[in-house]
């Protein structure tokens, strides 16, 4: 196989790292990850997802709560 | 051009060639499911494991089975081949079956559809993805996992396609203001019964409309849907390639899996929009200020982990599912070689910025508006069908100024 590689190794993982990186980076400002080391009082994602009746469809359309936001 | 995703999926289908697993590719991709897999579990919670593994399945699935709307769709304008095309439609119909009742008779379970308004917004933005989809060279899912398979061109298109996401969700609070009218769900109307038997008499329908063409162009009709593997069974399952029913069951019932874990159907473009977002914010703009970024869901999906997003993790996993896939056909970055003509790349990223503005005009890529709205009985999905289908004419037209091919 590696005869026929069109790729190069290095730049493979340089890639795959930088990319986990970005997210380890994100992940670690978050309120998800302040929640998980013992801090409280805030809202996450997780705890917006128990709290509402229905998911909200990821599609870009303002979900119920927006329109009714809107609407007052 | 041997670049696109169709092109690529042609090679993929290849059987001449043998096909032997690239070791390091295919360790690579098993390394990095292992680790974000621990990742999520450690960090959230277990739907969102079990979601990065479906999305694994699909980019398995995606590759394997070399489905590609973008193509499918091309080769049945240009060629007058309809095997791809009624594919799709079979996806279509049997993701209906499978999911109208989960949603009519689990309403109270908290699921919800793609359900999304009906106007100048989602005519403007499917007709861009339409587009943008056949000079990008992928729709969707197609610059998904063929990003994930090492594809370099595809790599141009979804940067592109973040770049216009973002774009898209800083103007679609003044196209919603433009005239359109509510959802419209058509399980609402008809009944579950009505909205499936309705769906799949227009599935049946474009289905019977794209055999007649072809068998009135070629006086034969290609019968690709149900044919078997190429090889034995267990090969073709892990190296591929995949018959296109194979592909079509896994997608209808990965979208099922995304329901019922995620609470709403399979969608693909949101994450990209939040991923340029998030750049933007961490060198230092204040994404707060647009209204679209106020809005509760992507408010909090700014603000929260990439880890915790649904969208993101499912396409963390047909990522790492479609590297897994090529390195298993020993196809890796195989649709890269040679030299990339200047013109592709800029029809890449002329594609990649059309349809992510159109995807947030429209509320979603061929998985999340079509795919998806169609599968949930949502009138807005056909609209986006047919008004994807006119852009995607015009841009098919435009592909030989742009050194990509038609054939």
């Amino acid at each position: 196989m590696g005869a026929n590689r069109t790729y190069s190794r290095a730049r493979l993982a340089i890639t795959l790292l930088v990319i986990g990186g970005f997210i380890l980076a994100d992940h670690f400002a978050s309120p998800t990850f302040r929640r998980n080391m013992g801090e409280g009082g805030f809202e996450t994602t997780l705890s917006q997802r128990e709290s509402q009746a229905d998911a909200c469809a990821p599609c870009g359309a303002p979900c119920p709560s927006d329109q009714n936001n809107a609407a007052d | 051009m041997a670049t696109t995703t169709e092109a690529m999926a042609h090679t993929s289908s290849t059987a001449a060639e043998p096909r032997r697993a690239d070791r390091f590719v295919v360790t690579t991709a098993l390394t990095a499911a292992a680790v974000l897999a621990a990742l999520i579990a450690l960090e959230t919670a277990p739907f969102l494991v079990a979601l990065f593994f479906v999305g694994g399945v699909l980019g398995i699935g995606l590759y394997h089975g070399a489905f590609g709307f973008t193509g499918g769709w091309r080769r049945f304008v240009v060629h007058g081949r309809g095997s791809a095309l009624r594919a799709q439609l079979a996806l279509l119909a049997l993701a209906t079956v499978l999911i109208v009742p989960v949603l009519v008779f689990a309403a109270d379970a908290g699921l919800s559809g793609a359900l999304a308004p009906v106007g100048v917004s989602l005519l403007v933005g499917a007709f861009l993805f339409g587009f943008g989809m056949q000079l990008g060279g992928g729709c969707g899912s197609g610059t998904l996992f063929t990003v994930g398979a090492g594809n370099i061109r595809m790599m141009l298109t979804l940067v592109f396609f973040v770049v216009g996401s973002v774009l898209g969700t800083l103007h679609l609070p003044w196209w919603l203001d433009r005239p359109g009218f509510d959802p419209v769900n058509l399980a609402g109307g008809l009944g579950a019964g009505g909205a499936i038997a309705l769906t799949l008499a227009l599935c049946a329908g474009l289905a019977w409309w794209v055999t007649r063409i072809e068998r009135r162009r070629h006086g034969d009709v290609e019968r690709r849907l149900l044919a078997g593997p190429e090889g034995g069974v267990f090969s073709s399952l892990f190296k591929g390639p995949w018959p296109l029913i194979w592909a079509v069951v896994v997608l209808a019932v990965g979208n099922l899996a995304v329901l019922l874990l995620a609470g709403h159907p399979w969608g693909i473009t949101f994450a990209f929009g939040l991923w340029g977002a998030k750049l933007l914010q961490a060198v230092g703009v204040d994404m707060g200020q647009f209204e679209f970024w106020s809005w509760d869901y992507p408010a909090m999906a700014l603000a929260d982990s990439v880890l915790v997003n649904v969208t993101s993790v499912t396409n963390f996993g047909l990522l790492v599912g479609a590297m897994l896939a090529a390195g298993l056909a020993g196809r890796f970055n195989r649709a890269s070689q040679g030299r990339i003509p200047p013109r592709s790349l800029l029809a890449a990223a002329i594609g990649g910025l059309a349809m992510g503005y159109g995807a947030r005009l429209a509320f979603g890529c061929n998985i999340g508006a079509m795919f998806s709205g169609i599968a949930s009985a949502s009138l807005h999905g056909w609209i986006w069908f047919a008004a994807a289908w006119v852009g995607s004419l015009i841009a098919i037209r435009l592909r030989p100024r742009f050194s990509l091919s038609n054939d």
